[in-house]
């Protein structure tokens, strides 16, 4: 394993922010920790990183116990998510510095600064300040600086966070490509799922500093543990309707939403009576003449596919993925229907009835 | 309107006009009197356009007074003084801005407690320390009271506490210590405010003149300033000489002001530059 931990507590004070967490992540992988702000994924990087330090528990880098090892030695590199380039130096002295500080020898430095610049594409910009460089290539240089430090891993905090919409889609794919090219296991803190999403091999979904769920990007999105995970994975979220069980046939869970029936398929036998949440994906939505009746009230129009927006009778809303070309229009009342797979059931504290 | 708006700018180009001459007026005198004879000075016909060029008040001040001994002193005591004033002042507001240890609070109230004391009114106490010492009369005497300015402390300690925290972080994930982050990090990135407080302080140490008048009695000691007031004899002042030897004496601050002048406005544009 390149990066283990094992039930890391951190205290700031008498408030615990990371609540008994462990983890493996292997050589190799690409980890994202993800969450919404405040979930203490930030803090538990800098745990990993050494910035901060930790309660209790244990966390080794390629099994060596490096809990109370000083950052520079743990053989971490990490890039911010405000770059913290040093303004003072060019791009070249940027990357070298840490290099400088080891006493590596003049050709040493310039082998490995160039290196990386060739493969971050900065051989152009290496004489020139951080302030005369665009967001995108403050950004390279802060990996660029990451790189030549060749640490078994590197931990980036938000790095995409201060770029614009259309810079992070390009900065995501290069980063997606840097670690194909490298192959270096990278730990990578990020609120955007979507992000979370395209580069993870593996995500921690995480929340009040709990682990709230790990695995394959799609594996989380098509089966959550439970009510969290699923409504933060997925863009649009997913739609939750309260409902209740009222009965049950063959593996069929029957099911009433706003004096409607839904069926799902789930191996659990909740009691009738019991309430439930039910967990609907935008793309699993069905438009049709049964069903559950919402008007429409907007649709978010993307070109080959529609969001439409739409209002149940006690005004929460249900989002459904419209891809069949002429939609309803604004007021006309809609019933909509999903199959019992793709139902999902969550209990009246958010766990997943499988 | 437009009237309105010229006769705003003649009044305020009037204004401006009159301050330049009140405040360049005394120069202007110094320098008429020293370029005229002793005789001329004290005359009735002695106007205020200059009607003799003598230099011998000059040649008189170089030659006939302890001008270059005093010079020597006093760069020598200001260089020391600036050098020892900046780096104990960086590193001390480092120290508070940076570093966590019981007592900084403390330690700053007490910097900010001593920005507040005049320092006429340590001078007594002062004087015995160093008389005690056997200081008097020394370059150590003139220099170890003013190396206390604790208005430097501060202006790097807000100057420090502005600097991101993720650079000090980068800086620790790069393997250095506070040795690097504060002469090869904070020290660089606050350039600009190092050489303004630099000609600051060799400005009010070369300016200096009740501290070392008190503790320097002998000619061969003095300092700029305070060789002034030994520019006359039983016979009474000589006014020409004593001009020439005070316009000599301001000349360095004004050459040194007008060549860091400039570095000063381009340091503070990059350290802005660079900030933004």
């Amino acid at each position: 394993m390149a990066v283990q931990l094992r039930n890391v507590r951190k205290s700031f004070g008498t408030v615990e922010v990371i609540h008994d967490v462990s983890m493996d992540i292997a050589a190799g992988e690409f980890a994202v920790f993800v969450g919404p702000s405040g979930c203490g994924k930030s803090t538990l990087l800098r745990t990993i990183a050494g910035l901060e330090d930790t309660s209790s528990g244990q966390i080794s880098i390629e099994e060596q116990d490096v809990t109370w090892t000083e950052p520079a030695k743990r053989g971490v590199a990490m890039v911010f998510q405000s770059y913290a380039l040093y303004p003072h130096l060019s791009v070249y002295e940027n990357m070298a510095f840490s290099l400088r500080l080891r006493r590596a020898s003049k050709r040493e430095i310039e082998e490995k600064v160039l290196e990386a610049a060739a493969i971050l594409r900065l051989e152009e910009q290496l004489h020139k300040k951080p302030s005369q460089l665009s967001g995108g290539q403050r950004q390279r240089v802060a990996i660029g600086r990451a790189i030549v430090r060749q640490p078994k891993v590197f931990l980036f905090d938000e790095p995409l966070s201060n770029l614009d919409a259309e810079l992070r889609v390009q900065m995501r794919l290069e980063l997606a490509r840097l670690h194909k090219q490298i192959g270096a296991t990278m730990i990578y803190v990020t609120h955007d799922q979507v992000e979370a999403m395209t580069l993870a091999d593996k995500i921690f979904v995480l929340k009040g500093g709990i682990v709230q769920q790990s695995g394959r990007p799609l594996d989380l999105y098509r089966d959550p543990d439970n009510r969290f995970v699923a409504g933060f994975i997925g863009s649009p979220a997913m739609n939750f309707l309260e409902g209740t069980v009222t009965g049950r046939e063959g593996d069929l869970t029957i099911l009433e939403v706003d004096r409607t029936e839904m069926v799902a398929r789930i191996d659990a036998t909740p009691a009738p009576g019991t309430s439930v949440a039910l967990g609907l994906r935008p793309e699993h939505i069905r438009v049709g003449e049964t069903g559950l009746p919402v008007r429409m009230e907007m649709a978010e129009e993307l070109g080959g596919l529609s969001f439409l927006h739409t209002r149940r009778p006690d005004m929460s809303e249900i989002v459904v993925e419209w891809r069949d070309g002429e939609h309803a229009r604004m007021g006309e009342t809609l019933h909509l229907a999903c199959s019992p797979d793709k139902i999902m059931v969550f209990d009246t504290e958010g766990h997943r009835m499988r | 309107m437009m009237q309105i708006r010229k006769l705003e700018n003649s009044i305020l180009a009037g204004g401006s006009l009159l301050a330049a001459v009140l405040w360049t007026f005394p120069l202007y005198w110094a320098f008429i009197t020293s370029i005229r004879t002793e005789d001329r000075v004290v005359s009735d016909a002695a106007g205020l356009i200059p009607d003799e060029f003598n230099l011998t008040a000059y040649a008189s001040a170089l030659f006939n007074t302890k001008l270059l001994t005093w010079y020597w002193n006093s760069i020598a005591t200001s260089v020391i003084i600036t050098v020892v004033v900046l780096v104990s002042g960086m590193m001390c507001a480092y120290a508070i801005s940076q570093m966590r240890f019981p007592g900084r609070k403390l330690l700053y109230g007490v910097v900010l407690a001593s920005f507040m004391v005049p320092s006429q009114a340590l001078i007594v106490t002062q004087f015995i320390l160093m008389n005690d010492m056997g200081l008097i009369n020394t370059w150590a005497g003139i220099i170890l009271p003013q190396l206390i300015v604790p208005v430097v402390i501060i202006v790097y300690k807000q100057f420090f506490d502005a600097v991101p925290k993720e650079m000090r972080e980068a800086v620790v994930l790069d393997g250095g210590g506070d040795y690097t982050l504060l002469f090869r990090v904070y020290l660089p990135l606050n350039w600009g405010i190092t050489t303004a407080l630099a000609i600051i302080t060799f400005i009010m140490a070369w300016n200096q003149f009740f501290w070392p008048f008190l503790v320097v009695t002998t000619e061969n000691m003095m300092t700029i300033p305070v060789g002034i007031t030994q520019v006359n004899d039983a016979f009474g002042v000589y006014y020409a000489r004593l001009m020439a030897v005070a316009l000599l004496g301001a000349m360095p601050v004004a050459v040194f002001y007008l060549i860091f002048q400039k570095k000063v406005t381009e340091a503070v544009m990059i350290s802005s530059g660079v900030k933004g």
